[in-house]
């Protein structure tokens, strides 16, 4: 770690080690801001203003990855609720005018399994991305998520059961 | 870890990558933009700051410019050298009232009474 790399407000991180991880965190922003490019921009240059001011401090308790995504979170919960919400609103009012919309949320190369995924209780769906697509340990995305790790395996287990079992509803038989 | 778990894992990449195509944008234009609006944060700090600081040195000036003799006299000390009686400084949560210094001060000292609120 060079030393001009540190930040000046956070000294247990550096720019490069940021850089590393940026893809992936940004992927977290996004889906946090259901798809929207805009808004999870703004909410992760919002995330970095944090980290350069020091208002969110690492120390070194947890990985830096989780870090990054439990700030990313926190913004998410506090200030993008609400955006997060009229989006939605507007979506769906787009929707009702438009019979051929197709909202952000839906990947272009959709499979049944992630509308599965989409389709799980907020938790759950966190839980499933956090772990399945992130690499992150179930403790960690508790972490992440602000929950217990008792309480972040029992939405893992209950998303893998719900998973299963809509999957078998819609006749997938490719995962059993 | 089961082959549940590692098909499950494998296809929910593959969509969440496509998902999130072309959507990602690049770490140096994220950070630039993150460390303006740091900046100017900082520089909107540092102005509230400075405005509250001159505002309280303002006040504070003005009051030491503008305060009369009055104010900083509790005790008049011609006026108790030519009477015993001693009105206490008062606003508008201590009623005012007048003692005397021989009549009214013992009392006060062994009394429980609360005496129209004056505090002693």
């Amino acid at each position: 770690m060079r030393d001009s790399d540190v930040l000046d407000n956070n000294p247990h991180i550096s720019r490069s080690a940021l850089e590393a991880i940026h893809g992936q965190v940004f992927g977290w922003a996004l889906s946090r801001c259901n798809y929207d490019q805009q808004a999870a921009e703004d909410l992760m240059q919002q995330a970095y203003v944090e980290l350069l001011t020091g208002k969110a401090r690492f120390d070194n308790r947890s990985s830096l990855k989780t870090f990054v995504f439990a700030v990313v979170q926190n913004l998410a919960r506090s200030r993008y609720r609400r955006i997060a919400s009229r989006l939605r609103l507007l979506q769906a009012a787009e929707a009702e005018a438009a019979d051929n919309y197709v909202p952000p949320a839906e990947p272009r190369d959709a499979t049944v399994l992630w509308k599965a995924v989409q389709e799980l209780p907020r938790r759950q769906r966190d839980i499933v991305e956090l772990v399945f697509c992130r690499d992150m340990t179930i403790e960690a995305a508790a972490s992440v998520m602000g929950v217990s790790t008792g309480t972040g395996r029992v939405h893992y287990d209950r998303a893998k059961k719900a998973l299963r079992t809509r999957l078998e509803a819609i006749g997938s038989r490719d995962y059993d | 870890m089961t082959d549940i778990d590692d098909v499950m894992r494998s296809r929910l990449r593959e969509a969440q990558a496509a998902a999130e195509a072309d959507r990602v944008s690049d770490f140096a234009s994220s950070w630039s933009a993150a460390e303006a609006r740091a900046a100017k944060a900082g520089r909107r700090r540092a102005a509230l700051t400075g405005s509250a600081v001159a505002a309280t040195a303002a006040v504070i000036a003005m009051g030491l410019l503008f305060r009369g003799d009055d104010d900083l006299r509790y005790v008049d000390t011609a006026e108790l050298l030519g009477t015993t009686s001693w009105v206490a400084p008062s606003d508008s949560l201590l009623p005012q009232r007048q003692f005397d210094i021989y009549q009214d001060i013992p009392l006060q000292m062994e009394s429980t009474e609360s005496n129209g609120g004056a505090l002693l």
